[in-house]
């Protein structure tokens, strides 16, 4: 009897581990609320050498290539 | 972003200005910019405002998900590009073609 439940408690605890796994791979990525079309947010921010850059500062001027990355000192 | 840096002249024919975004701090991204040799600005996003802006922020990294927007001169979104797409620069620079940006 006892090792019955020990057995039925290893499988629920499995089960428990594998659920909790898959649901962390399933994490959803997020996806951008900006379109095709839509009028880009605008933004202040720091650069590398402390200088503020706005995104409306190239109005009329150039356009933008906005490249988000995850992390400094990564690939990509 | 080093190879965004090797298709700087391509993005600039284009009259394209690169402009980097990631929550680090200004402090990393100096340092990350002088090590691979970056010139065009890299944006701090501290604390991801903007980046929850865009829609960006993903949860589970605490970091921007890789995204690449290219935006026209009248500041609307021309193109999206995320993931493997938004890595490699060659599709911005197509992108800019697409849409015949030129000086």
């Amino acid at each position: 009897m006892q090792s019955i439940r020990k057995a039925v408690l290893a499988v629920a605890l499995g089960a428990t581990f594998v659920s909790g796994f898959s649901q962390e791979k399933k994490a959803a990525p997020p996806t951008p609320t900006v379109k095709v079309g839509d009028a880009a947010p605008d933004f202040k921010l720091t650069d590398q050498n402390g200088k503020d850059v706005s995104l409306s500062d190239f109005r009329g001027k150039k356009s933008v290539a906005l490249a988000f990355y995850v992390f400094a000192f990564t690939g990509g | 972003m080093k190879t965004f840096q090797q298709n700087l002249s391509k993005l600039e024919a284009s009259d394209t200005q690169v402009l980097g975004v990631s929550m680090d701090s200004p402090f990393s991204n100096k340092a990350w910019a002088d090590k691979i040799g970056v010139s065009f600005p890299l944006l701090s996003d501290w604390g991801g405002d903007t980046t929850k802006k865009y829609g960006l922020y993903n949860q589970q990294y605490k970091a921007p998900r890789r995204a690449t927007f290219l935006i026209g001169k009248d500041g609307k979104i021309l193109e999206v590009q995320l993931d493997k797409e938004a890595i490699d620069p060659h599709n911005v620079v197509a992108a800019c073609e697409r849409h015949k940006l030129s000086k």
